[in-house]
């Protein structure tokens, strides 16, 4: 009988981001833009996202990723817009990975898609060290999960590229503070930008549509 | 909780090492775990236990060593976080918000770009096997 030692140096994380790397490449020679649309369980992912369909699907052409425990609620209701619709069941998986994106890549007609909307599984832990290819990552929490939650959930508002407040006009019935949580996630992440937004106040959905748009528009000068 | 698929492609990659080199058993599984990464290691040490039930790393030891987060500053200064001084001077109990209110650059007090404490690395495994070369 003998004994060895085996290096490995195997990165479970980075085995993902290789895919991930390999998602985005794919995307960008296709001239896709791509958000990982990331939140809590009644954030209010969903309803953004449709919010950003109904306004960029006369000017773009616009694909769903719609990940979730049980996918085929939330892909149904961007169904009835009108666009292409992949939903992801991961079962019991708290987090969309690189490589069910990798796999519903293969669905897509990437030729025809300007803007892939990933609305990735409602949680703020997980997703975060799972990247999918994404352009954009963000995060959105609502004034009803307590103006407590972001500090709670540190990792998440860190890495976003753009973070989104959500239901800002009920803030006042659950005795919030809207400002408090943007401050604290500006403590977490100075540079990140930070949206307030509310489903009743079309100005802010047209805030949230035109960092979309940017980033579409960045995409096909490339 | 993601801890168990993680677990299975942990077992898998120590799987695969192992029966590259001819093992017999699985004494030792070392893991390297980054302080900002959001997985247990008790939770990943107890799937991964129920993975390997009926396989050669059965009885095997799993190791977790934790690795804390490193910072990089655009002033040039490169290091990881003291984690003394964290335990001395945060207000916070929790240590992920500890780690995180902690990124300053200790030399030039701006924010530092996170550089190393999310990863989680099969570092290396022992193992048993029968020949003799």
């Amino acid at each position: 009988m003998l004994m060895h030692v085996i290096h490995m140096e195997h990165d479970v994380y980075k085995a993902n981001d290789k895919v991930a790397e390999k998602n985005k490449k794919r995307l960008d020679k296709h001239q896709v833009f791509s958000v990982n649309v990331m939140g809590a369980i009644g954030s209010g992912k969903t309803t953004l996202i449709e919010e950003a369909i109904r306004q960029l699907k006369e000017k773009y052409k616009i694909a769903v990723i719609a990940g979730d425990v049980i996918a085929e609620m939330d892909s149904s209701r961007f169904r009835k817009l009108d666009v292409p619709t992949v939903p992801v069941n991961t079962g019991k998986e708290c987090h969309l990975d690189a490589k069910l994106v990798e796999k519903a890549l293969d669905e897509i007609d990437l030729n025809n898609t300007d803007l892939l909307l990933i609305e990735n599984v409602g949680n703020l832990i997980c997703p975060v060290d799972f990247k999918l290819g994404e352009h954009l990552r963000v995060v959105i929490v609502s004034v009803t999960e307590g103006d407590d939650i972001i500090l709670k959930h540190p990792m998440i508002f860190k890495t976003a590229d753009l973070a989104v407040i959500n239901k800002v006009d009920i803030a006042h019935a659950v005795d919030v503070e809207a400002e408090k949580m943007r401050d604290d996630i500006l403590s977490l992440n100075p540079k990140v930008p930070v949206i307030l937004t509310s489903k009743h106040d079309w100005e802010s959905l047209e805030t949230w549509i035109s960092f979309i748009e940017l980033g579409i528009k960045e995409a096909q000068k490339k | 909780m993601h801890e168990l698929s993680i677990a299975c492609e942990i077992f898998e990659q120590v799987m695969a090492t192992a029966t590259e080199h001819g093992a017999t058993e699985v004494k030792h599984v070392t893991l390297q775990m980054g302080r900002l990464s959001h997985t247990n290691p008790e939770q990943l040490s107890f799937c991964f236990k129920a993975i390997a039930e009926e396989s050669i790393a059965k009885d095997a030891d799993f190791i977790v060593e934790m690795v804390p987060p490193s910072l990089e500053c655009e002033c040039g200064y490169t290091g990881t976080i003291d984690e003394k001084q964290i335990r001395e001077s945060c207000q916070f109990k929790s240590e992920l918000l500890a780690y995180v209110a902690a990124m300053e650059c200790p030399i030039c007090g701006k924010e530092a770009n996170i550089t190393g404490g999310r990863e989680l690395i099969i570092k290396s495994i022992e193992i048993e096997t029968e020949n003799q070369d």
